[in-house]
């Protein structure tokens, strides 16, 4: 079997080879059966890449403990389901799991636009940079990091009792989808740049890849946006100190790629309806994609400290290589075809939707580049200064935060400004009310006791943008309800649905404004570590704690403690909490298994982290206000994402200013 | 009279146990002294991103010791930059959560301004190439307010228009 998976990855690796030069050399020297043949070769290598994959899942799924990646990250105690997930949790699989998802991409895209005749020329080139990349993978998986290595003793195979296990922390539900969206967001945005690099090679003067690849970076946006919040939302509940986000170089890599991402997906409007930004567009979706592989060099290469990442490899090297000509011919391509990114049209005011647009764009940029540069610097510092420091979180905080108002301002700002331009009175229009009320709303919480001046801020710049969407959903709505004679909310529905994308993109801003009303909460965070016997009790924030009994017992995979913590509010009994701890079997280690009860406006957080000599229980207790917001603002993105993708009912029309000429000075025109 | 001294020999004794259970009060872990002046510096442990003040790794390594360290010098009359200095000289300049702001290190804190400067000095070239006057027919002139009055309401329609 181990050498059946070997071959099927050799094999997949030859043919991606051959894919490449079959499209090249089809596209250059005309060969029709030279094009046809390449895509069958992609067809080939994703058959060829899935078996291999099947059959290191069967491996995983059967306890084939002669495998070494099985024995290092698989047990007989193990749930089937983490044994399943197992296929991504070492450095060999996950490589694998990148390979069959890219592979799968490449062969959804062949096959969907196969029949596409405005693709007929950029489609060799399209298929010939999604296989590079698959082959760049496919190579470190066939002959650098192999999941099919048999552990042997000299020549003869020695097959283990029993496997070392998945890390304990990984065996959570959301561990099972967490990688799986992250990795189709990441290997997502290879399909865009694809298509980017298809129409500059062939020197496309239009739009097409456009149209074509914004849904497809849509998609890929969600994904990449929902592997995030798993991510946070697995740190929140698992590691047992409730933080959702750590400034972690591999969290931060992730987040690199979505923020380029999104700033693409803003600019590519100014692309679609006005013909401006072209290299930029560019830019983006480039920038985009090499962030995705250095992300995965970050992760793999032990370059940086970082908890999440695989054990240090060679890998390095190879993407280093990979990164450095990727980017080097991708900045040759787009300057020696600058003069087919000519802009359509010209710039009418400053006052305009366009500028919010380069506005929007700057400081999402500008985000990337402060996250960027804070998670290389101690390697920059290092090799100038020859001495390590160390970047944490309070620098991310210190120099993000005031990034991220800005961003908020702006997202309340940009979408009510007209496109080509805009008067002041139009201005005063829109924005007066919203800032009046965002004022009022500010004052409101000074005196309420609210001192924290980003928060005041934040929670000001949260209601200036609700207000400012609710308006237009409001203006519009109110608007159609009169006209056919409908109540609001059927209104607002016909509204949504007669342009998907404008109202669908406002709901994925209020999905942001909730996300940001979550994230303000932290500044109020309360946390408490006790040491207590059982029947005593302490208090945290508004909250009466408790410990009325301990218990513990153990099963087949681990042994457990778990507390039973009465919690009441003002002296009445609201409910018990039964937070854990757990000891596994096999690896010896140990893990929390917290007990968070969820409210609206608070979150009350409890770990059993340990157990004294004297058998007192060592609890630690946080209070984590508006924390929900951030998983509620996720669904409202999502659904917002979700609209965007569906057809607008009413084709809209763009007017774009043409360029007739250019002249010094206003020249007259005879009649 | 008996019963009455048994009820209070009782009552003496629930008092007795009482007061254990207040004397067996929970132990803190962090004081808000030591918290404060170890959010200055990082956990070097290698598993977190968090400064020795708010790094919840019970029995971290490098956190709780260092904790200790931190209280010990707060007693003996250290304020928090002494402290934090103490820290530097131990262990270098990694002992810090943020690049200190000195030598090349300042180009940490540099960098992100810089580079929205820089951003804002392209969207400036940017708009200024881009709006390079371009050929306009002069239109015969109307009723005076004419022009002013049809580029309001132009505005307005352009306003609602996406």
């Amino acid at each position: 079997m181990e050498n059946f998976g070997g071959l099927c990855l050799i094999l997949a690796f030859c043919l991606g080879v051959y894919s490449i030069l079959a499209s090249v050399i089809g596209s250059w020297k005309q060969k029709p059966f030279l094009l046809v043949s390449a895509q069958r070769a992609v067809y080939s290598v994703w058959v060829l890449v899935t078996t291999a994959s099947g059959l290191l899942i069967y491996a995983l799924m059967t306890d084939d403990f002669r495998l070494q990646y099985v024995w290092g990250h698989s047990n007989k105690a193990m749930a089937t389901i983490y044994k399943f997930t197992a296929w991504w949790g070492g450095q060999e699989g996950s490589l694998l799991f990148w390979s069959f998802i890219l592979s799968t991409y490449t062969a959804v895209v062949v096959f969907t636009t196969r029949k596409k005749h405005e693709y007929r020329t950029m489609m060799p080139w399209i298929t010939s940079v999604l296989m590079i990349t698959l082959v760049f993978f496919l190579m470190l998986v066939a002959f650098v990091e192999h999941p099919f290595k048999i552990l042997a003793i000299g020549r003869a195979a020695t097959p283990m009792d029993d496997g070392r296990g998945l890390d304990p922390l990984l065996q959570y539900w959301t561990m099972v989808i967490h990688p799986p969206f992250l990795y189709l967001g990441y290997v997502g945005f290879v399909v865009p740049f694809a298509f980017a690099m298809g129409s500059l090679i062939t020197k496309q003067p239009g739009d097409g890849w456009i149209h074509t690849t914004r849904r497809w970076a849509l998609v890929t946006w969600a994904f990449q946006s929902t592997g995030i919040l798993l991510g946070a939302g697995w740190a929140y509940a698992v590691l047992g100190w409730g933080g959702y986000w750590g400034w972690d170089p591999v969290e931060n890599a992730s987040l690199l790629p979505w923020i380029t991402s999104t700033s693409f997906l803003h600019s590519v409007m100014m692309q679609e309806k006005k013909g401006m930004m072209k290299v930029w567009n560019m830019v983006l979706v480039s920038a985009t994609f090499f962030l995705c592989i250095l992300g995965t060099f970050l992760t793999r290469s032990g370059i940086v400290s970082s908890v999440h990442a695989f054990a240090q490899s060679s890998l390095g090297n190879y993407f280093v290589v990979f990164l450095a000509v990727g980017i080097g011919a991708t900045t040759w391509l787009i300057l020696n075809r600058l003069p087919y990114l000519k802009s359509e049209t010209q710039l009418e005011s400053v006052l305009s939707r366009e500028s919010s647009f380069l506005f929007n764009n700057l400081i999402l940029l500008a985000s990337c580049f402060a996250i960027l540069w804070g998670t290389l610097f101690p390697v920059i510092s290092e090799a100038v200064t020859g001495e390590k420091i160390t970047v944490d979180a309070p620098y991310f905080n210190r120099v993000n935060i005031p990034i991220g108002l800005f961003l908020l301002f702006l997202t309340g700002v940009g979408p009510l400004i007209a496109w080509r331009r805009s008067s002041g009175d139009a201005l005063k229009r829109a924005f007066l009310m919203p800032t009046i009320g965002a004022v009022i709303f500010m004052s409101v919480l000074v005196s309420l006791g609210i001192h924290h001046v980003y928060a005041v801020i934040s929670f000001g710049l949260c209601f200036f943008v609700t207000a400012t969407i609710g308006s237009e959903f409001w203006k519009g709505s109110r608007s159609i309800a009169a006209k056919d004679h409908v109540n609001l909310l059927r209104g607002a529905i016909e509204l949504t649905h007669r342009n998907t994308r404008r109202y669908g993109g406002y709901i994925v801003h209020m999905g942001i404004v909730v996300m940001f009303i979550g994230f303000t909460g932290s500044a109020f965070n309360l946390d408490r570590t006790v040491e207590v016997a059982p029947g005593s009790a302490f208090k945290i924030g508004r909250y009466d704690l408790k410990v009325a009994e301990m218990k513990s017992g153990e099963n087949e995979n681990y042994v457990w403690n778990h507390a039973l913590v009465e919690v009441r509010i003002n002296g009445e009994y609201v409910g018990t909490m039964t937070p854990e701890m757990r000891k596994y079997a096999v690896s010896g280690s140990q893990t929390s298994n917290v007990f968070i009860r969820r409210r609206l406006n608070e979150d009350l957080y409890l770990n059993f982290a340990g157990l004294t000599s004297d058998s007192k229980v060592i609890l630690q207790s946080y209070v984590f206000p508006l924390v929900s917001w951030i998983w509620v603002g996720y669904w409202v993105l999502l659904i917002g994402t979700l609209i965007c993708l569906i057809p607008s009912k009413i084709k809209l029309q763009y007017a774009k200013m043409e360029v007739v000429g250019i002249a010094r000075q206003p020249q007259p025109v005879e009649n | 009279m008996r019963v009455n001294l048994n009820q209070w020999k009782t009552s003496l004794a629930v008092l007795f146990v009482a007061s254990l259970c207040v004397a067996q009060s929970p132990t803190e872990f962090l004081t808000k002294d030591v918290r404060r002046a170890g959010e200055k510096l990082a956990c070097l442990c290698g598993a977190c991103k968090n400064t020795v003040g708010t790094c919840q790794m019970l029995g971290c390594h490098y956190a709780a010791p260092a904790r200790e360290k931190i209280a010990q010098l707060q007693k003996a009359g250290m304020n928090d930059d002494q402290v934090a200095g103490f820290f530097s000289k131990r262990e270098g300049l990694k002992a810090f959560a943020v690049p200190p702001a000195e030598g090349f290190n300042r180009m940490s804190w540099l960098m992100p301004p810089i580079a929205i400067a820089m951003g804002l000095m392209g969207i400036a070239w940017w708009i200024k190439r881009s709006r390079r006057p371009v050929l306009k027919a002069e239109l015969p002139a109307g009723p005076a307010g004419t022009t002013d009055r049809l580029r309001a309401e132009l505005d307005k329609e352009m306003a609602k228009f996406e």
